[in-house]
C-alpha cells in the first residue's frame, strides 16, 4: 500500500453561516520516497491537502490514511504524537521560535522523546550539520538569513527522523539562488536520506525538483505530471 | 536545553515586559509580608504572657499613678501571692531618640513576682545592693551598645533631673524572659527608691501580683477594684495578658488598615499580572501553533502555560519575601523598642498561598485557550 493514500476526501471550512468547500473529493497516494511537488492556484486548496496529510486537520468526508494508519480516528492528543514521530514540516515563513537559538530550535521536536540531554544536543547538531549549518547554531533566527533559517527549519523537521517532509511554500519567501539551494537540499534529503516529500510551490522551476508534480484546481486533482529526467536537467 | 531551560526562556519572550511585571510583583510580595509584620504587631498575636499575673491600673487612664499604700491592701487579698509595683519613667537613651521601656521598680519583689525573668543571683545580688543600679534586657543592651559594669545617662521628659543633667544609672546587670516573644517588650529597670529620693514622687504607676489560682483572676480582680470603689483612685485590675490585649486593640485600626492596603496592593497585582500573561500569551499565538504542529499535544500546551504563571508569581513572591526578610532583619535593632516586627509561619503560609492562588489564577485564560488553540486557524491568520 502506498505511503500516503487519500480516499475520497472532502473538506469544508464554516464561514459564518456559509461553508466553504476547499476539497471536493480527493483521491491521491504517494508512494515511499517519493518527491511530489503541489501545484495551482491560490486558494484552490494546497495547503488544506497539506494539513490533512500532517494531521493537522481532519477531513470533512473520505479517509486519510499514512503508513497504514487512518488519521481520522486519532484523538488530538494520539495525533499530536504520531505528528511528532511521523512527519516532519516546512513552511514559507519559517516558523522558528525566536527566543531560542539554531540548535535550540532544531531540537524542540527531540523535547517529545525519551532522548538524553545530550543525545538531544548532539542530534540536533548532526541535523543541524546536513542542512550546512553547524556554523551559525548559536545564531537565534533573527542574526539568519531567510535562507539560514530555512535551512534550520528544515533540519527541526528532520531531527526526529520522520519518514515524510510536507513542505508549503518552502522557497516562496527566498530569492531564485537561496531557493535552489534549498530545493537542492530536500532532493539530497529525498534521495540520500530516503525522505518521502510533499512540496507545495507556485514556482514552476521548484517544481522542477520533484519527480512529479500534482495540479489542484479549486478542490480539484486536475492532472498527474511525472517527471522522471528532473534531475537529470537540473544538472545539466 | 532541558524542558525547564525551554520554559524558563519562553517566558521571557517579552523580557522587558515580562521583568517589569516580576518587578512589581516582588514589590508587591515585599509590601504584603513588611505590612503583615506591622498588623501582626498591632494585633496582638505576638506575645503570650501566663494568666497567673494581674496587673491594677488606674480605672481611668494606664498613665494615672496610684497611690503607694494600695500594694499592701493588694496583699491582703486571699489568693495573692506576691505583690509589686512600677513607675512608667519614659527614658530616653540616646539623644534624639524615642523614649525606651524604663521602669522605676522595687528590685526585690519585682523579679519575685515577674518569675518568668531570668536573672542570675550574682546581678540580682549587685542590683539591690546599689541605690543607683539598674539591669537592661538584651533587646536594650544590644540596641543602645550598652555593658555591664557601665554608667548610663538616661534623660526624662516625665521626670526631669533637678540640675538639668541626665539621670545616671550604674548598669549592674542585664535579664531576659523564657517567653521569646516577650524579648522586645521587656524594660529597663532601676530603684524606684531613687526615683522617690531624686524627685519626690511618692505614687506609683501600676501594680503587679501573681494569684495562686488563674481560674479566680476575674473574682480576684472584682475583690481589689471594689476595695478601692470609693476613694479618689479607683481601679481596674485584669490579667496581663488581658492588658496587653486591651493596648493592643487600640491599634486595632492599624491592623485592619494594613490588611486593607495588603488587599488593595493585590487586587491591583491580580489585574496588573493578568493583564501580562495575557498579553504575553497573544504574542505567543504563533510559536504555541509551532508547538502543537512539531506534536506538542494540547494538554501540555495548556500545562506550560499554567507553570509558566505559577513560576512567574512564585519566584517572585521568594524574592518579594526574601527582600522583606532581610530588611526586617536589618532594620530591627535600629525600631523602637517594644516595636518587634516578626514574620510569623502564618504570614508565609498566606504569601504562599497568595503566590500560587494568584500563579492559578492568572494562569487559566492563557492556559484554557492554549488548550483550544486549533493549529490550523492559528496558522492560516499569519
Ligand atoms: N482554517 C481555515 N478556516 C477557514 N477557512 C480556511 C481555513 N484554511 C483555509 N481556508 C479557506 O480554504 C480555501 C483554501 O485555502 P488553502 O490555504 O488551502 O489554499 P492554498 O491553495 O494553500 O492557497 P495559497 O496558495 O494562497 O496558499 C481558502 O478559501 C481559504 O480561505
Ligand atoms: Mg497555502
Amino acid at each position: 500500500m502506498a505511503l500516503v493514500n487519500l480516499e475520497s476526501v472532502w473538506k469544508s471550512y464554516k464561514k459564518g453561516r456559509d461553508r466553504v468547500e476547499v476539497l471536493n473529493d480527493i483521491s491521491f497516494r504517494v508512494n515511499s520516497r517519493d518527491f511530489v511537488a503541489l501545484m495551482g492556484p491560490s486558494g484552490s486548496g494546497k495547503t488544506t491537502m497539506l494539513n490533512l496529510i500532517g494531521g493537522l486537520d481532519r477531513p470533512t468526508s473520505g479517509v486519510v490514511t499514512v503508513n497504514d494508519l487512518v488519521l481520522n480516528n486519532l484523538s488530538s492528543g494520539k495525533l499530536a504524537r504520531w505528528r511528532s514521530e511521523s512527519i516532519g514540516f516546512v513552511f514559507q515563513f519559517y516558523n522558528l521560535l525566536p527566543v531560542f537559538n539554531a540548535r535550540q530550535n532544531v531540537e524542540l521536536p527531540l523535547l517529545l522523546t525519551k532522548l538524553g540531554r545530550k543525545q538531544r544536543k548532539k542530534n540536533a547538531a548532526l541535523a543541524l550539520d546536513i542542512v550546512g549549518l553547524s556554523d551559525r547554531a548559536r545564531h537565534t533566527p533573527a542574526r539568519l538569513s531567510g535562507g539560514q533559517q530555512q535551512r534550520v527549519a528544515i533540519a527541526r523537521a528532520i531531527v526526529a527522523d520522520p519518514k515524510i517532509l510536507v513542505c508549503d511554500e518552502p522557497t516562496g519567501d527566498l530569492d531564485r539562488s537561496t531557493a535552489t539551494e534549498i530545493l537542492r537540499l530536500l532532493q539530497i534529503l529525498n534521495q540520500e536520506h530516503d525522505k518521502t516529500i510533499i512540496m507545495v510551490t507556485h514556482d514552476p522551476k521548484a517544481a522542477e525538483y520533484a519527480k512529479r508534480t500534482m495540479l489542484l484546481d479549486k478542490g480539484k486533482l486536475v492532472s498527474r505530471l511525472i517527471q522522471p529526467d528532473v534531475e537529470a536537467e537540473v544538472e545539466a | 536545553m532541558t524542558i525547564f531551560g525551554f520554559l524558563i526562556k519562553s517566558m521571557f519572550r517579552r523580557k522587558l515586559l515580562v521583568t517589569l511585571s516580576m518587578l512589581s510583583l516582588t514589590t508587591a510580595f515585599l509590601l504584603f509580608i513588611l505590612l503583615r509584620s506591622v498588623a501582626v504587631l498591632f494585633s496582638g498575636d505576638v506575645i503570650d504572657v501566663p494568666d497567673v499575673r494581674m496587673q491594677t491600673n488606674s480605672k481611668y487612664a494606664m498613665i494615672f499613678p496610684l497611690p503607694h499604700r494600695y500594694g499592701e491592701e493588694i496583699a491582703a487579698v486571699e489568693g495573692v501571692l506576691a505583690v509589686t509595683f512600677a513607675s512608667w519613667f519614659g527614658g530616653t537613651f540616646r539623644e534624639g531618640d524615642t523614649s525606651a521601656m524604663t521602669f522605676a521598680v522595687d528590685p526585690s519583689t519585682y523579679f519575685e513576682v515577674h518569675e518568668n525573668y531570668q536573672i542570675s543571683t550574682e546581678h540580682l545580688e549587685a542590683f539591690l545592693g546599689l541605690r543607683t543600679a539598674a539591669v537592661a534586657p538584651e533587646a536594650i543592651m544590644y540596641r543602645y551598645d550598652l555593658e555591664v559594669g557601665e554608667k548610663v545617662p538616661v534623660t526624662s521628659s516625665i521626670y526631669p533631673n533637678t540640675n538639668g543633667e541626665p539621670w545616671t544609672f550604674d548598669l549592674v546587670g542585664t535579664y531576659r524572659s523564657e517567653n521569646e516573644s516577650e524579648a522586645a517588650f521587656l524594660p529597663f529597670l532601676f530603684h524606684y527608691e531613687y526615683l522617690k529620693e531624686a524627685s519626690g514622687e511618692s505614687d506609683v504607676g501600676w501594680y503587679t501580683f501573681t494569684i495562686e489560682d488563674p481560674d479566680k483572676a476575674t473574682e480576684i480582680a472584682q475583690i481589689v477594684d471594689s476595695k478601692f470603689e470609693n476613694t479618689a483612685d479607683k481601679t481596674k485590675t485584669m490579667t496581663e495578658s488581658q492588658a496587653f490585649r486591651n493596648m493592643m486593640e487600640q491599634f486595632g485600626d492599624i491592623s485592619l488598615m494594613m490588611n486593607g492596603i495588603i488587599g488593595a496592593v493585590f487586587f491591583t497585582m491580580l489585574l496588573l499580572t493578568a493583564n501580562t500573561m495575557i498579553h504575553s500569551y497573544r504574542q505567543r499565538i504563533p510559536d504555541l501553533a509551532v508547538l502543537k504542529t512539531l506534536g506538542f499535544s494540547d494538554g501540555k500546551v495548556a500545562r506550560y502555560m499554567i507553570f509558566e504563571s505559577l513560576l512567574f508569581c512564585t519566584s517572585s513572591a521568594a524574592v518579594g519575601i526574601g527582600i522583606a526578610v532581610a530588611t526586617l532583619a536589618l532594620i530591627g535593632p535600629y525600631l523602637p523598642s517594644g516595636f518587634v516586627l516578626i514574620v510569623t509561619w502564618n504570614t508565609l503560609f498566606w504569601g504562599t498561598c497568595i503566590a500560587v492562588g494568584l500563579g492559578l489564577f492568572i494562569g487559566l485564560v492563557p492556559a484554557f485557550s492554549a488548550n483550544r488553540l486549533v493549529i490550523v486557524d492559528a496558522l492560516h491568520a499569519r
